[in-house]
């Protein structure tokens, strides 16, 4: 069920390059980031915007479950279409790479969680033009394999060898769901920093829910804050 | 210990290791995958036995000759990798042996399709296998119900010698939850395997353990005695909860899993239209929860009584059974991998309420 509550402001700049690739581990919220940037996008930066669901490897909770909402903004979003809309085949359409290469829209790449799914890029490569995307890391403090900076530190590893890519930054989205408090986010914003720290990569943006990024118990932190509303829900959830 | 947002497959998996499992054997399938990718990085941790075999039928009879060394040991699969794993378990449970088999149930028959679905009721209740056997079943709700379960699972596995296998529609495997492990879990003292297990005969008489009985007496004593087994069973093992069951109730909904959450939401939006609904909710599938569900279905507030599956009707045959005709019992289905959303629900309650005569037959989505 999708409903379309207003977006909050939100403090991001405005992207100099085209494509933000959003990978990370399973469940650290890539495709809730996802969809909330390309609503961002759309509504603050006068240009076309197109979101691709990449995720080969995941067949529930993914970004395509957003279409209906993100359509209705005026976004276009690349999925296989029929029966494999459903699959967790590996099927690369070739609009994607269309939109990789040729358009002038601004272009969001939803992947598929870990290693295993940042594959698909691979097979991309040659595509991405040098220095035309962003590549950021969705880091969960709360998901068992990045819990600590060695652990972040082996994915950024995984994800870039398996993508061929390189990383060019950090989206803090540190939560625990309907569990998640000011608190939540704050301390996985610090696992952030020290990730940051130890990599070079610099932390593009910290998202989260807006309800509490945008209440006063909330510091800013001192990166730009994506305010998230929940899109992609279990069937027994509504979004107020 | 502090929470930790887990996929369900996840904290399946996490939950085998933190209750001793020394052996898992896998297939991969959707949606149930994130078992054995989890643990093809935790098994090796913990000194443990990870091992793809070539097929489901290959794991399976993994699973009965590890089962036989007395270590715990466990398979994960979805809907078509647990029928082609039935024969062995109908081996094990013949043999007596301790397993725990957990089905991500997909939408079938046949290769059907990788939603969620809870159409593998009767192979896991009634026996997906040949012969007189029972497995114990168990179905969580929630990813903190399914590590619990786990848990238990295997306990229950070696109390009574017996396989059991823990259901959860696509829906448990692929969400996520923040999910709690508990830090020192305890369990019940058990009789040691060492009795029975095959361990190397050095120094005593060699076991062997076996489903074969050519001697029909024999092959009658084994069947009794596994009966034995299942009788108590129904009377230690039954598990439910119930939702906002009382004496205002003018329908009683019957549902387990994924299917009962969105029940519960629906009887909340329900109850602010001043309809009172009351939801019972079955944890163990057998032993079914026969004497509570007709203590609740046959109370006189009760105008009928609701079953809601992720099948085209397969629990409503207990629920019916149990009711026993003193009520009329009503049913509302999806399948294929679609998801009864609430409102579905609401609008089959209503139908029930504004009726002056229910049917008592049943009703699918047309």
């Amino acid at each position: 069920m999708l409903v379309s509550p207003p977006v909050k402001k939100s403090n991001l700049p405005i992207f100099t390059r085209r494509i933000l690739i959003i990978v990370g581990g399973y469940g650290s919220g890539k495709s809730e980031v996802a969809v909330n940037l390309s609503r961002h996008l759309v509504e603050t930066s006068g240009r076309q915007v197109a979101i691709a669901d990449l995720d080969i490897v995941n067949p529930y909770f993914r970004s395509r479950e957003a279409n209906q909402a993100l359509e209705a903004l005026g976004i276009r979003c690349i999925n296989p279409s029929g029966g494999e809309f459903y699959a967790d085949l590996p099927i690369i359409l070739p609009e994607i790479k269309g939109a990789i290469e040729h358009n002038d829209e601004l272009l969001v790449l939803d992947v598929g969680g870990d290693d295993v799914g940042a594959r698909v890029l691979s097979s991309l490569g040659k595509s991405f033009q040098k220095d035309s995307y962003e590549m950021m890391l969705v880091l969960n403090r709360n998901r068992p394999f990045t819990s600590n900076v060695s652990g972040c530190i082996r994915m950024i590893r995984e994800i870039e060898e398996a993508s061929r890519l390189k990383f060019t930054g950090i989206i803090s989205n540190t939560h625990l769901l309907d569990d998640t408090d000011a608190e939540t986010i704050a301390s996985g914003y610090e696992l952030a920093k020290e990730v940051s720290n130890k990599t070079g990569l610099p932390i593009k943006f910290l998202a989260g829910l807006a309800a509490i990024v945008e209440s006063d118990e909330f510091a800013d932190p001192d990166v730009p804050v994506l305010p998230l509303e929940r899109h992609l829900l279990k069937p027994w959830e509504s979004a107020d | 210990m502090a929470k930790v947002l887990m996929k369900g497959n996840e904290a399946i998996a996490e939950a085998a290791l933190r209750a001793g499992a020394e052996g898992y054997f896998c297939y991969p399938i959707t949606p149930q995958t994130e078992v054995a990718e989890y643990l093809s990085k935790r098994m090796p941790e913990v000194g443990g036995v990870f091992l793809q075999g070539e097929s489901e039928l290959a794991v399976a009879n993994m699973l009965f000759g590890a089962a036989s060394t007395g270590k715990r040991i466990f398979t994960t699969s979805s809907s078509p990798g647990i029928s082609l794993m039935q024969e062995a378990i109908s081996y094990m449970a013949g043999a007596e042996l301790p397993a725990v088999i957990i089905n991500i149930m997909r939408g079938g028959p046949g290769l059907g399709g990788i939603l969620p679905a809870q159409s593998d009721y009767f192979q896991a209740v009634k026996g997906g296998g040949h012969g007189d056997y029972r497995v114990l079943v168990l179905a969580p709700s929630t990813v903190q119900e399914a590590v619990d379960l786990t848990m238990l699972s295997f306990h229950l596995a070696d109390k009574y010698r017996n396989p059991v296998m823990l259901i959860g529609d696509g829906m448990i495997g692929q969400m996520m939850e923040a999910v709690e492990f508990p830090d020192d879990y305890q369990e019940p003292e058990l009789p040691s395997s060492s009795e029975w297990a095959a361990t190397g005969a050095e120094g005593r008489e060699a076991r062997i353990i076996k489903s074969l009985f050519l001697d029909p007496t024999g092959l009658e004593d084994n069947s009794w005695k596994l009966d034995r087994k299942y009788r108590q069973m129904i009377k230690e093992e039954v598990r439910s909860e119930k939702y906002k069951i009382s004496k205002t109730n003018k329908v009683l909904i019957v549902a387990y899993g994924t299917m009962a959450r969105i029940c519960q939401t629906a009887i909340d939006e329900l109850e602010e239209e001043g309809i009172s609904v009351g939801l019972f909710r079955p944890i163990s599938l057998f032993p079914f929860p026969e004497q509570e569900i007709f203590k609740e279905a046959t109370k006189a507030n009760i105008k009928s009584v609701l079953t809601i599956e992720m099948s085209t009707g397969q629990m409503v045959e207990d629920v019916q059974k149990v009711v026993q005709g003193k009520k009329p019992v009503e049913f509302y289905g999806r399948t294929g991998g679609i998801v009864p959303t609430p409102d579905e629900v609401k609008e089959q309650v209503r139908g029930i309420v504004s009726k002056k005569k229910t049917s008592g037959k049943s009703r699918k989505k047309t």
